[in-house]
């Protein structure tokens, strides 16, 4: 039996823990947001946060988040207008969209910690984020369209 | 199954099951997109405007345009919806979409070949102006005036002051005018002066659901009761048969539930187990724990150096293929010939890699099989799926989800009946999913390729004729051959699998020699892959024009322009291709001029320059490119610095989509020029996931600059013909930089090192 | 002939029986339990707190056990030895050993009924704590609620099985006596020094052992291998490019991870996040004063600011398009979470160029965590890690290990990296286990 919080819910499972907490996620909670793309940890397709910092759920067993705090894309804001969200949507971003839930969590820690992020930043740490349309231009585009509004929506 | 013991999970719960499965299971309206905004009150009400099939209005006057093309990041649904909203004059922000599902009303459904937007245009911009002119005769006697009176705009019809929307129209009066195919296609249409939002900017109507985890893609479809496959995929793509199956190992998996070993009439998968569990994890590691012995087909140890060593020997043979092109002349062309030229072009293998595993969810209600995935072809597989479960077509029906990538893939069903077999055998539902290696392993790769081209020079270093024999395997022989053409000597050929060699140069004489790999065809499933044929075709005309201009001792640039003169066969017809070859200089010249073509560049740094006509002669989208890449002579790295390109794809309908598909469709040629590409080892291919398979990825990335023609001709395909002349570009960039000519695909770093070290031997 | 054969059997004989004299121990009587009341509340949570330092529940307690109750597996290179329960139960624990016995094991290594423990237990170290603590820790484990539960046979085959040859052990490594302060040293150094050396046993792990499992006198600190981790060097050797100054190894110690060295994996991570965290901060400073003196922080030539931009500069190549195909794996799976362009590195973006895994002369550490990742529990807590097990092959590891080598430190490449990954792949997640 594993507890942990989604998305500011408390949720248990019995589940064997090294489970894949992507499945969970996906088939067992039924929040298909979080993609299968790889199930290695080499695309980012299934990104989500663990206590607040991007992480490839396809290799994080479920016995591994016990007690912790996992947003998925669905619970990065209530309406879906996170800062990420709308920049994603200004700079129309995706294409299939498959891989898109994974690049925003992922750009989520990214501004946490490069709040001003160079360019270089941005490529290291979206790198490892596949993008098979190659929407790259515009997810970076819009990284950098959201980057003042976190800043700005965030205490200092 | 009731895995979630939590008593959170009340009917309140977001995680409730309950409000997806009412999505997934299909009533059609749901897989629409909502606008963001719409409110929940502008629900269809049963008084409905349906003029034709490819749209309703509601009495609120919301207009829902039925969308037959499978959305796969193309937003396509946009870009048709803006055909029908232009001529209906429909107010935009009411405007959604509704991805059908399968129907034989809606006639043949394909999405590939760049088409949607080049085929559906005329249809579409015809049903709209259809609707139009029946709501303003029907606004017309509402308000009590004469028609001739009124116009339509944003939504209602006005005459002088008095206004009455579509909405009000369709409440106050019993609109049911229905118009025959016949009546369509006599229906004028706007001058392009008139038109308001074709050409326009628009946010993609399905991108916001694609950034907040709402999308629906066929991975995510769920339904009561099913059980989760992973295949067992043979040792070989053809032939495979099943010895034994020995499951002990994963009898002690949590969750596993048996296997089955498909029979399979349509012979689509051939020696295909199907391991079923409880969840699919369990799925995962039960296949991974059940022995299956098979015996292999005959292709168990063809490797990439046999199906090219094959091609090399089909070229050889000049007896074999199929002449596309035949001039007169072409041989007495050559004997007279001042000087010949004759290079060989070969490229590797390349997956699909579309981000989304390869899945579908079927099942059988009432006699009739429900199929949840999403798909390309529709009309192509139901056939197959017919045969494979011995029932009629008519009781097949195919829901449409979203597409986590196409790519081409996705033309190919194959995939479907698997799922479609599993559930007839088990009698339950059953949604298989491929595990990413899964999927490598069961893709319908692009075939490697030998391409053969020769020239013969004249006195002044003008071509007089030319010759282009090409061999790879035919995807269209082998899944579509109904789709194959006639050559000149009335043999059939795929011409996907040709299309590019018949360029828009004028060359003198000319002979296109299409040629099937039938080891290919064999030892694996040829797939069309974003832009098939002239994906190796072009590389090779492109490369061999650069080898051409510099043998005759010219500007590359000026060589392509001398030939591509808009004359003869190359004078280019209406309706598509107006103006022929010469719009193809007219992006070249731009191209070349945008990227300082002729600037003396550093050292090992050079501008490289290819174009193409996209996909088809009668679809031509103009494209020209130019490369400027360093090279790192110690390492090999070539460093692609830009991409200049310049696109001619007649009216464009929706601008911003249309940047997108040029962006991305450039990126995957840089991919697959430099990045990717795998080997077939062993009746497999060698790369099955990411940790040695490596696509393009955001450092990748080059600096771009796209630029549009602006034109008023008819629109043709975008989603591909910018993959096809990134290639050459490179390459002929890498010759201007170091002098090294490389003639396979792709070009890594120790390719480059061994080309040069040839050289320099 | 035989004269001579008879009075060889004497010579062993006599060195037999004076053997038996020297290593004979009489059993101390039982003695009843004592009553709970009977210890003062100040004591017990002194020596809670003491227990903790002393990890004594780390190897006290099986994996999903009662803490305390024995049954953990210790596998040395002689054989898998089981821990004892030391909880109050008359049986099966400590319930009827007198406060006498109790430190007569503490120091000397002998149980109440006078048999030998084996080394396996840090009586070693153990034999420096002062009376004091010895009476807390009693008063503390005399008061934790029983369990039954019988010892389980050890594996150690003939003759390390024979508990009175660890005389002979004794004889030649053990040298017993409590800490000596030093008195050129501060307070804090020798309260550090003291907890470190007693009760902490630093050593167990970080000092390499002889042949007889003993450490090597000359060589405390020196680094090792021990269940499965490399608890690297304390000693100036440490070849992490940033020294361990005392501040770096109190917000180590303190929180289990350090912006400039890396995070407490393996079995460092409960030395920290269960031993020593009832320490007060005195207490861990005092600790880090003393490691930071033995390292040599103060005074090695090191310039910490140009390690750090070195360093930076090397993680900052990640996403950067370069010939190398190895880069790849990097970029791909790792550079998303270990990548920085500015120093100080954030901990939670752990900086693989500084990382001591990296640095050190055995890959081991490297490899383990790349393979089973780190949780959410250990190291920096609340920030995971997960394991690249099932996502790369032995080869890829191996490929990896090499490229951060040599792109992220100036040190000689790891040898035979691949069979190092498959070997360490074939022990499991729980190698100590
Ligand atoms: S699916 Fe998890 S990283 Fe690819
Ligand atoms: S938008 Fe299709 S994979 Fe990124």
């Amino acid at each position: 039996m594993t507890s942990f919080h989604l998305n500011g819910q408390a949720v248990s499972v019995d589940i064997p823990d090294d489970t894949p907490l992507l499945w969970v996620i996906r088939d067992d909670i039924g929040l298909t947001g979080t993609k299968f793309g790889c199930g290695i940890g080499m695309c980012g397709a299934c990104t989500v946060h663990v206590d607040g910092r991007a992480q490839r759920s396809c290799i994080t067993p479920v016995g591994a988040v016990e007690g912790a705090a996992i947003t998925t894309i669905e619970g990065l804001s209530p309406n879906g207008q996170h800062p990420l969200q709308t920049a994603w949507v200004e700079a129309q971003a995706p294409q299939c969209g498959y891989c898109q839930s994974g690049q925003i969590m992922q750009a989520a820690t990214l501004l946490l910690d490069f709040p001003s992020p160079s360019a270089e930043d941005i490529t290291a740490v979206m790198h490892g984020n596949l993008c098979r349309c190659m929407a790259y231009i515009r997810i970076r585009k819009a990284i950098l369209l959201a980057a003042p509004q976190l800043r700005g929506s965030e205490p200092t | 199954m009731n895995k979630i013991v939590d008593s959170q999970r009340a009917a309140a719960s977001p995680f409730s099951r309950r409000r997806f499965l009412i999505v997934s299971a299909g009533t059609s309206a749901l897989f629409g997109f909502m606008r963001p905004g719409f409110a929940a009150t502008d629900v269809p009400t049963p008084k409905m405007f349906e003029p034709t099939i490819w749209y309703s209005i509601d009495a609120n006057g919301a207009v829902t345009v039925s969308i037959t093309k499978a959305e796969m990041g193309q937003h396509v649904g946009t870009a048709l919806a803006r055909i029908v909203a232009d001529e209906l004059e429909a107010d935009w922000s009411k405007v959604q979409l509704d991805y059908v599902d399968t129907d034989p009303k809606w006639g043949p459904m394909v999405t590939g070949g760049s088409w949607s937007v080049w085929s559906s245009f005329l249809p579409l911009s015809q049903a709209g102006a259809a609707g139009r002119m029946a709501l303003i005769e029907a606004g017309a006697r509402l308000m009590n005036v004469n028609k001739a009176a009124c116009s339509a705009q944003g939504g209602a019809v006005v005459c002088g002051l008095r206004v009455i929307s579509y909405g009000q129209i369709i409440t106050q009066s019993n609109l049911n005018r229905v118009y025959t195919a016949d009546e369509l296609k006599q229906m004028p249409v706007k001058q392009p002066a008139d038109r308001h939002l074709i050409g326009y900017e628009a946010a993609a109507i399905d991108i916001p659901s694609k950034t907040n985890g709402t999308a629906r893609y066929g991975i995510d479809a769920q339904i009561d009761g099913m059980v989760y496959a992973r295949p067992k995929i043979p040792p070989t793509r053809n032939g495979s048969k099943v010895i034994s199956v020995d499951d002990s190992a994963a009898k002690s998996i949590k969750g596993y539930l048996g296997n089955k070993v498909l029979d399979d009439p349509s012979n689509t998968v051939p020696g295909w187990v199907m391991v079923f569990a409880d969840s699919y994890p369990a799925a995962i590691r039960a296949a991974d724990a059940v022995n299956v012995v098979w015996s292999a087909g005959d292709t168990a140890n063809v490797s990439e150096q046999d199906i090219l060593d094959h091609g090399t020997a089909l070229i050889a043979d000049k007896t074999g293929g199929v002449l596309v092109v035949d001039d007169a002349g072409i041989d007495v062309a050559f004997s007279n010939a001042k000087s010949t030229l004759e290079q060989t072009y070969t490229t590797s293998s390349v997956l699909h890699f579309q981000m989304e595993p390869l899945n579908a969810l079927a099942l059988e209600k009432d006699g009739v099989f429900e199929i949840h995935c999403g798909n390309q072809w529709q009309s192509l597989i139901l056939p197959v799926l017919a045969t494979a479960l011995g029932v009629g077509e008519d009781k097949i029906v195919m829901r449409t989800y979203l597409l986590g990538g196409g790519f081409g893939r996705r033309l190919n069903g194959d995939y479907i009946v698997p799922a479609a077999l599993a559930t007839q055998a088990v009698g339950k539902p059953v949604k298989m999913v491929c595990t990413r290696a899964d999927d490598a392993r069961f893709d319908s790769f692009r075939s490697p390729s030998v391409q053969t081209l020769r020239m013969a020079f004249g006195e002044d270093g003008k071509a007089t004729a030319m010759t282009h024999d090409a061999t790879a395997g035919w995807p269209t022989q082998v899944m579509a051959p109904a789709f194959m053409a006639k050559g000149v000597n009335d043999a059939l050929y795929d011409p996907f699998a040709i299309s590019g060699a018949n360029h828009w140069y004028n060359v003198g004489a000319q002979r296109v020699r299409a040629i099937s790999n039938d080891l290919a065809n064999h030892a694996f499933r040829p797939g069309w892959l974003r832009s098939v044929g002239p994906g190796w075709t072009n590389w090779a005309v492109e490369s061999f024009m650069d080898e051409a201009a510099h043998k005759a001792g010219v500007d590359p640039v000026v060589f392509r322009l001398r030939m591509l003169d808009g004359t003869g066969r190359n004078a280019g017809s209406a309706p598509y291709a107006v103006g022929g070859a010469l719009r193809q200089a007219n992006v070249l010249k731009l191209a070349a001029e945008k990227a300082g073509w002729g600037n003396s560049m550093p050292e090992n740094t050079g501008l490289g320059v290819a174009t193409t006509f996209g996909q088809e002669r009668d679809m031509p989208t103009w494209v020209a490119c130019v490369a400027r890449v360093s090279v790192d002579r110690q390492t090999g790295l070539v460093r692609l610095e830009k991409l200049t390109l310049v696109v001619d794809a007649g009216t464009i309908v929706h601008p911003d989509g249309a940047l997108a598909q040029v962006q991305g469709g450039a990126l995957w040629g840089v991919s697959m020029a430099l990045y990717e590409g795998t080997e077939f080892t062993a009746g497999e291919v060698a790369d099955t996931n990411l940790g040695t398979y490596t696509p393009l990825r955001m450092g990748d990335v080059p600096e771009m600059d796209i630029e549009f023609i602006e034109s008023t001709e008819a629109p043709t395909g975008l989603g591909e013909p910018a993959t096809t002349v990134v290639a050459p570009a490179i390459a002929n960039a890498i010759f201007a930089a170091t002098g090294t000519r490389l003639r396979h695909l792709p070009m890594r770093p120790q390719d480059v090192l061994q080309a040069s070290a040839k050289l320099n031997a | 002939m035989k004269r001579v054969f008879i009075g060889f059997l004497g010579v062993v004989a006599v060195i037999f029986i004076g053997f038996f004299v020297i290593a004979w121990r009489p059993s101390i009587a039982p003695a009843p339990l004592p009553a709970a009341n009977s210890f003062s509340p100040v004591l017990v949570a002194k020596g809670a707190v003491l227990a903790g330092a002393g990890y004594c529940a780390v190897c006290h307690t099986a994996s999903g056990g009662q803490p305390y109750a024995g049954g953990y597996a210790l596998a040395t290179p002689f054989g898998v030895i089981y821990s004892l329960n030391i909880t109050p139960d008359p049986q099966t624990g400590i319930g009827n050993w007198s406060e006498a016995a109790f430190a007569r094991a503490m120091h000397a290594g002998v149980a109440r009924d006078g048999s030998y423990l084996f080394p396996a237990f840090p009586y070693d170290h153990f034999t420096k704590i002062n009376d004091d603590d010895i009476q807390a820790l009693y008063a503390y484990l005399m008061t934790l609620p029983p369990v039954n539960a019988p010892a389980k046979a050890d594996t150690l085959p003939f003759p390390f099985n024979i508990r009175y040859l660890q005389a002979g052990w004794q004889l030649l490594f053990f040298h017993g006596g409590r800490y000596q302060p030093d008195t050129t040293k501060s307070a804090a150094w020798n309260r550090g020094a003291y907890l470190a050396e007693s009760l902490s046993h630093c050593g167990g792990c970080h000092t390499p052992r002889n042949a007889f499992g003993a450490e090597e006198a000359g060589h405390e600190y020196a680094g090792a291998l021990i269940d499965g981790w490399y608890a690297p060097p304390l000693t100036a050797a440490n070849p992490a490019p940033v020294p361990w100054t005392r501040a770096e190894l109190f917000t180590y110690l303190r929180t289990g991870a350090s912006d400039v060295h890396g995070t407490a994996a393996g079995s460092m991570s409960p030395v920290v996040h269960t031993g020593l965290a009832k320490l007060p901060d005195a207490d861990i400073q005092a600790i880090a004063t003393y490691f930071s003196d033995i390292d040599g922080a103060a005074t090695r030539a090191v310039n910490t600011g140009t390690a750090l931009a070195n360093a930076i500069t090397a993680s900052a190549q990640s996403g950067q398009p370069g010939a190398d195909p190895d880069a790849h794996l990097y970029e791909n799976a790792c550079a998303s979470c270990h990548y920085n362009s500015a120093t100080p590195p954030p901990a939670v973006r752990p900086d693989l160029a500084l990382n001591t895994a990296l640095w050190l002369p055995d890959p081991t550490n490297f490899i383990r965590v790349v393979l089973n990742g780190i949780s959410l529990q250990d190291g920096m807590q609340g920030v995971m890690m997960p394991g690249f097990a099932n996502s790369m092959s032995d080869d890829q590891i191996a490929r990896l290990a090499a490229y951060l080598r040599r792109t992220r430190t100036n040190l000689t490449p790891w040898p035979d990296l691949q069979a190092k990954v498959a070997a360490i792949r074939a022990q499991g997640p729980e190698a100590s286990q």
